[in-house]
């Protein structure tokens, strides 16, 4: 099962271009960031089967979290 | 089956109306849809999203039975037979038969869908 | 006109003449419309030299070609003009329903000349246009005023109005439309206030013509499913701008306290998810978006309802004030809105004058006895309401902006007034983030962020990095997202959900029946960009290089807690970013366009080079 991690947009140029990546449970999102090789500084969006969580946040089993850089604001 | 709106979820945008306007006329034109959308302003804040429900009281009301149903089961007006006489308009407890001077005949929901494609916010959704 | 309204509406205030004039097809095809026409217009008709808010004057009004049309985003519109707070260029973009109306209405600008003697408002109904007497509304709210002709005309209408702020000509008084939209900086409503214009109200019957309507049709919306299946679509929707309040406080760019940290230890009281639980009524959009950013909410601890506040209020009326109460932040928004003004720069003299006050050098008779320690939200909202008014000797100070007001009261104040070419800056701390420095340096407005969003890329690349790569990125920017305002339409889909750039060209094709590519659209957005860089060389004595200095906060004083505590970009270091910009721009040293850049641009001939 695992946790599925998916980077959206340009966060995609440090996987790769994987936009769906699995990994096991057991991490917080932080960690799983630096493991894939995403710098966290540049993720802004956490979200959990469409809830915002922070990057502290340890997904369970059967998860899928979506991070988010922000390009733009206003 | 009909057209169902979620005024809830509805942010006002009128991309809806403008992709009816282009299936009926072939015109962008949100001045000639099939829906409304009332703006709530400034209080209390909410829009809400006028539809066809499909009742069938534009045909009942129709003098010269102009008003039939189309293979998806939507009412329809007939240009050619219509007289303009406003009986489906009034009878319309929707509001949402529509005619304006530049057309010689009223018009209605035909269910095409297009709507529900350019909806963000997914207001709108066809079922029975 | 394929994929316009095909006429310019001429208003003469000073003697009540409307003409209609066909819109010159060989312009919109090199300036597309929206920002590119304005800038046009305001080269060709405003004298060199006349005073803002004098007869000579003009507000251009301009809706794009997408503006009205089946796109996602396509309810922006340009209100261009010479600007009473900078001297220069001022173009400011508004979202909202009045584009659309306009175009349905037939026009593509909307030239507003001269002074009327009284206070009018402009009416339009498809052909009928009249001046109308606004004696009995002046004095009257934004929100007040749009309710009002609603009521009176009736709810097909699209209005824009001035309020008290635009009245009685605060140097950054915005236009306000749909209650809760506005054109905001630059002083664009304070031109509609010297030119005595209370509202706009327009009704529109008409279609916009469209060359292809199948192929339109086809890839209108294949973009509208992109842009419901992007990824980012959930996040966006729900919480607009605001989500990223949390993300800029965690990198120490959250402007506080006059930007002096870029952090805030209230933060987390103000972040989107905070926001959305607390006040969020409904969800609000532009004419034609699908992901809307609007967040139209209710305050009940102060009883009031706002369009807001998205990011750029929330940080300038909130961290950069010491202000950490989503509520009081509500309130604030609201307070500008309803009194026009824009709500970055209000931020901005108040947070200079607030760092005053706290360093001794304005005492409690100046501000007329409130106590503007930041983060006390209860001298604000008074001293906002006196701003709009004019009413005392610090209202009437700030009233004139920021950098008028540190020359005025001296003893240092300057170093801390947060501004570019008079401009307040808008709700990114740039201590440490050369690209994000160098956008506000060299937006052609002044300090707003619009042009060219970097601070992602720094962060990326390396924050302090001083490369030509950098200044290439900044200059790419600067080209993709003012496009957006010459076609009329939202540059958010793109910024944030990531909709494909390959569907303008194609869509702007189909439109208008003439063959554009991507780099066709870029090479005329680069024309525009160069065109309002020349209305600065014009209408400055001695522009140049020195008017896109740095703010002395980032480049003299380090940041103060979080992030990028100790930090600061030296002077040379932004200089040098200077350098590389203007090098790859095509403009001589002194930041002045060459004569072969503004020749490769087809601006020779206009401009006189």
């Amino acid at each position: 099962m695992g946790v599925t991690l998916i980077p959206v947009g340009f966060l995609k140029e440090y996987t790769a271009g994987q936009d769906r990546l699995e990994l096991a449970a057991g991490l917080t999102v932080a960690e799983m960031l630096e493991m894939v090789g995403i710098p966290p500084a540049l993720v802004a969006v956490v979200m959990r089967d469409g809830e915002l969580v922070s990057k502290d946040y340890q997904p369970q089993e059967g998860q899928t979290i979506k991070v988010i850089a922000i390009m733009g604001g206003g | 089956m009909r057209l169902y709106a979620d005024s809830a979820r509805c942010s006002g945008c009128r991309a809806c109306l403008v992709a009816c306007s282009l299936h009926l006329f072939g015109e962008n034109n949100p001045k000639k849809a099939a829906l409304a959308i009332v703006s709530h302003f400034p209080t209390p804040g909410t829009f809400e999203v006028r539809v066809c429900t499909q009742c069938g009281d534009c045909a009942a009301a129709c003098p010269v039975d102009a008003i039939h149903q189309n293979e998806k089961g939507a009412y329809y007006v007939e240009p050619e037979g219509c007289t303009l006489c406003m009986a489906c308009v009034d009878a319309c407890p929707e509001g949402v038969v529509f005619t304006r001077p530049d057309v010689d005949y009223v018009w209605e929901c035909d269910l095409c869908g297009e709507c529900v494609e350019v909806c963000g916010p997914g207001v709108l959704w066809i079922a029975d | 006109m394929n994929g316009y309204g095909g006429h310019i509406l001429r208003v003469n205030l000073s003697n009540g003449t409307i003409t209609k004039e066909p819109t010159p097809a060989e312009v919109v095809r090199g300036y597309l419309g929206g920002r590119g026409l304005g800038a046009y217009l305001l080269w060709t008709e405003v004298p060199q030299g006349a005073d803002p808010l004098g007869p000579d004057n003009k507000l251009f009004i301009s809706t794009g070609p997408l503006s009205g049309t089946l796109f996602p985003g396509a309810g922006k519109m340009d209100f261009a003009t010479k600007s009473p707070l900078t001297g220069g260029y001022a173009g400011a973009s508004m979202g909202g329903m009045l584009t659309a109306e306009i175009k349905y209405a037939g026009y593509d600008s909307i030239i507003l000349e001269g002074i009327s003697p009284k206070p009018v408002y402009l009416y339009i109904d498809d052909d009928t246009v009249e001046l109308r007497h606004a004696e009995a509304y002046w004095g009257m709210g934004s929100f007040a005023l749009e309710k009002k002709l609603k009521d009176e005309l009736g709810e097909e209408f699209q209005i824009a109005t001035i309020g008290p702020a635009g009245e009685n000509l605060i140097k950054y008084a915005c236009i306000n439309h749909d209650f809760g939209r506005q054109a905001g900086r630059g002083g664009v409503g304070t031109v509609m206030g010297a030119k005595k214009l209370k509202a706009i109200a327009v009704r529109g019957s008409g279609g916009i013509p469209i060359a292809n309507v199948a192929e339109f049709t086809r890839v209108a919306k294949e973009a509208y499913r992109a842009c419901k299946e992007a990824e980012g679509f959930e996040a966006w929707t729900r919480y607009g701008t605001m989500i990223i309040t949390s993300w800029c406080d965690e990198n120490g760019a959250l402007p506080t306290r006059n930007f002096q940290s870029g952090s805030f230890e209230q933060g987390p009281n103000i972040y989107a998810p905070v926001f959305r639980d607390k006040i969020v009524v409904t969800d609000k959009g532009c004419f034609g978006c699908p992901t809307p950013c609007g967040k139209y909410s209710y305050s009940k601890k102060h009883d009031i309802y706002v369009e807001g506040p998205e990011y750029e209020t929330n940080g300038m009326l909130g961290s950069d004030l010491g202000i950490g109460d989503i509520e009081d932040i509500a309130r604030a928004n609201q307070l500008c809105d309803e009194l026009g003004l824009d709500t970055i720069s209000t931020g901005g003299a108040i947070a200079w004058a607030m760092e005053c006050y706290e360093k001794g050098i304005l005492d409690r008779e100046q501000t007329g006895g409130l106590d503007l320690r930041f983060g006390n939200a209860e001298a604000v909202f008074p001293l906002i309401e006196r701003i709009a008014r004019r009413k005392g000797w610090l209202g009437n100070l700030l009233a004139e902006g920021v950098k008028r007001a540190a020359a005025e009261v001296g003893q240092g104040s300057e170093k801390w007034a947060v501004h570019v070419k008079g401009m307040e800056q808008s709700a990114y701390d740039t201590h440490d983030a050369t690209s994000m420095l160098l956008a506000y340096m060299t937006t052609d407005v002044g300090a707003h962020h619009n042009r060219a969003w970097a601070i992602t890329y720094d962060i990326a690349v390396g924050r302090d990095k001083v490369t030509p790569e950098k200044a290439a990125k900044v200059i790419e920017l600067q080209h993709i997202r003012p496009l957006m305002d010459c076609l009329g339409c939202c540059r958010l889909q793109w910024v944030e959900l990531g909709l494909s750039l390959d569907y303008y060209a194609p869509a702007m094709t189909a439109l208008t029946g003439v063959e554009y590519s991507w780099d066709d659209l870029l090479h005329i957005s680069e024309r525009v960009w160069n065109l309002t860089r020349m209305i600065w060389v014009r209408e400055v004595e001695g522009f140049g290089r020195e008017w896109d200095a740095p703010p002395p906060r980032f480049v003299e004083e380090p940041a103060v807690g979080g992030v990028t505590d100790g930090k600061f970009t030296p002077p040379e270091a932004a200089q040098q970013m200077l350098d590389f910009y203007y090098q790859q721009r095509g403009w001589r040293k002194n930041g002045i366009p060459t004569r072969e850049t503004l020749g490769r641009l087809g601006l020779a001939e206009l401009v006189g080079a």
